[in-house]
């Protein structure tokens, strides 16, 4: 066993190039430290380097550059040993004819079983509910939550930001290869400053509506309009909105709809990235 | 029906056979390859001599048919068992014994040169003994008995046929399937190491390659009566095992860097027609020019159609078939060896 207090996942200047026609960076430059007995999830666009990141992790790709321990070993200083006592679940490509005619939820369930069957200590699981019914997520979560409680460590992608909400004890955001973003769900939206979304909706708002004057208005950290949508994150809604009903009341437009919301990790996530998320195949 | 329509849908069914290399090749590149093979094999019959062995005890007609053979009638020496053996091999075309007065052919009647083999030489002994009418007429004898037909000659052949199959297709085509499946990928992240891994498959594999040539066999012996020499099961077998071996370890090489089944299957067809047509399965490779014999020489199936063929004959026995063997497992372990250094998981 290894010491108490070292790190599960141990990353330090992580980099990895593919060569060929086109050179593509797949990480440009990362750390990434993963205590024991943690959820750490990994968030990013698609082609952001998460896959990459997690099999050099795995021990399935070779690092460009960077050094990796794995539970405190090398990959280079013995591979089986780390195997041993690492369960791993593959991002989901197709179906296997073996188990063809399983449904999507449980041949997750099974990969993330096998995965589980050699007790792991550290657990690997490469996008594991996407392309699942809510239910299905579910009951993953809960195997998730469950090894966990048992002391065990995860390291986790996903393109689902409630998932990585309510799963995760600490999340990286990366992009391009790099980290962007790095803390617990609760840290992380609050560093967009403001704890509230106000949405406003008219028909033909986006014409009419002057940006500059909600920006100005008192309380709004950042707006922007999405189709007929104004979208406001603000500190004090119950101050705020009076005064955007105002402005979008000047337009002499008929209001379509009001609503408020607490930040989200995901209006985290566009905000840093500037992408909106999308569910599919993963190009890296 | 609109004319764009069937023009664009007719325009797909052609891109997609342009983009499948595969089809191409069975189209335009195999037909050709066997016109050429075969050709080179039975194309030349005009200009090829008939080849005689002339047993040894009867060399007094050797020297006398000799001089008046001229191109079209080959004659060697041979003892009269083996001459016997080749006949049924079908690298030799006749074999004559006896003497001038009362000479002997034998011939194997089932094969198209066996007719033309018997003009010449009774033309020949006709002009040794200076006859131009009245001539003694040669007793001519048929090899049709068990063991010097065709379905005798093919049986040893379609064993090494169903060998390679098994290891090429067997392993090498079920490696490539678990690796586009990610399968290999599941397995490479458990504590399976990748020497244990080949091992147990290889071997897995090739106990399945066992049983079916017995099966093959058993089928030709009791349907056809193929014969097989008392005290030749040991070197059957070991030749079975050796030739498995050859082809699973051949299989793997070919599979262990393939990404694509597509891939794969270029790869299986550049080694497995040329063994089809010039293994000794079918025909024998005697019927290649002398200097294609190193090539045709070179090939695994040549080894193992050649070793079963003449252990079935009961020509050589379990050490007798050493040379076979050791080429077989030679090859086997050069193979195996190469693909566990070159095998990619993913």
């Amino acid at each position: 066993m290894t010491r108490t207090g070292e790190l599960a996942i141990d990353v330090c200047g992580l980099r990895k190039v593919y060569r060929g026609r086109r050179e593509v960076v797949a990480v440009a430059e990362l750390d990434l430290q993963v205590e024991r007995g943690e959820v750490f999830g990994l968030l990013g666009p698609n082609g952001a380097g998460k896959t990459t990141t997690v099999e050099i992790c795995e021990g399935l790709v070779e690092p460009t550059a960077g050094d990796v321990r794995i539970l405190g070993r090398r990959w280079s200083d013995d591979p089986r040993a780390i195997r041993q006592r690492i369960g791993v679940s593959l991002q989901e490509t197709r179906p296997d004819a073996r188990y063809g005619q399983l449904s999507g939820g449980q041949r997750q369930r099974l990969a993330v079983a096998t995965a589980l069957a050699g007790r792991p200590e550290l657990l690997f699981l490469d996008e594991p509910t996407t392309g699942l019914d809510p239910q299905s997520r579910r009951s993953l979560w809960e195997v998730v939550r469950s090894f966990r409680a048992a002391g065990g460590t995860v390291l986790l992608t996903t393109h689902y930001m409630d998932e990585a909400a309510v799963l995760c004890d600490r999340l990286m955001i990366v992009d391009h290869g790099r980290q962007i973003a790095l803390g617990t769900p609760r840290e992380l939206i609050a560093s967009l400053g403001a704890g509230h979304v106000v949405e406003l909706e008219a028909a033909g708002l986006a014409g009419r509506v002057d940006l500059g004057r909600v920006a100005g208005t008192e309380g709004v950290v950042e707006c922007e309009l999405v189709g007929d949508r104004l979208v406001a994150t603000v500190e004090r809604p119950h101050r705020v909105v009076p005064d955007l009903l105002r402005i979008v009341e000047a337009t002499g437009l008929p209001l379509d709809g009001l609503a408020t919301r607490h930040t989200s990790l995901e209006d985290v996530f566009v905000h840093l990235t500037g992408r909106h998320l999308r569910d599919g195949q993963e190009a890296s | 029906m609109r004319a764009r329509v069937l023009r664009e849908v007719g325009a797909m069914a052609l891109r997609d056979y342009l983009r499948t290399p595969d089809a191409v090749f069975w189209t335009y590149g195999f037909p050709l390859i066997m016109a050429l093979v075969l050709g080179l094999a039975f194309g030349e019959r005009g200009a090829q001599p008939s080849r005689v062995a002339v047993v040894a005890g009867a060399e007094v007609l050797h020297a006398q048919l000799e001089p008046v053979a001229g191109d079209a009638v080959q004659i060697e020496i041979d003892t009269a068992e083996r001459a016997q053996r080749r006949l049924v091999l079908g690298s030799i075309d006749a074999v004559l014994s006896g003497s001038l007065d009362a000479p002997v052919v034998t011939i194997d009647p089932s094969r198209p040169d066996a007719e033309l083999a018997e003009l010449r030489l009774e033309s020949a002994l006709r002009r040794a003994r200076g006859e131009l009418a009245d001539a003694v007429q040669p007793r001519i004898e048929s090899v049709d008995e068990p063991g010097g037909r065709y379905i005798d000659f093919l049986l040893p052949g379609l064993i090494g046929i169903n060998l390679m199959g098994a290891g090429i297709y067997g392993v090498g085509y079920n490696v490539v399937q678990m690796r586009v499946k990610n399968l290999l990928r599941r397995i490479w992240v458990t504590p399976v190491g990748r020497v244990e891994f080949l091992v147990a498959f290889l071997s897995s594999r090739l106990l399945l390659a066992l049983l079916p040539p017995f099966v093959i066999l058993a089928f030709g012996m009791l349907a056809f009566g193929v014969p097989v020499a008392p005290g030749a099961w040991a070197a059957i077998a070991v030749l079975v095992l050796a030739g498995a071996a050859a082809f699973s370890g051949f299989g793997l090489l070919l599979a262990s860097r393939a990404r694509t089944l597509e891939t794969l299957s270029g790869l299986m067809n550049v080694v497995m027609l040329p063994m089809w047509l010039c293994g000794g399965a079918f025909f024998s490779n005697d019927r290649f020019p002398a200097v294609l014999q190193p090539l045709v020489r070179a090939l695994p199936l040549t080894w193992l159609t050649d070793g079963l063929r003449s252990a079935m004959l009961g020509a050589t026995d379990v050490l007798a078939a050493w040379p076979a063997t050791a080429l077989l497992l030679a090859f086997a372990a050069a193979t195996t060896t190469l693909a566990g250094r070159l095998f990619r998981w993913a």
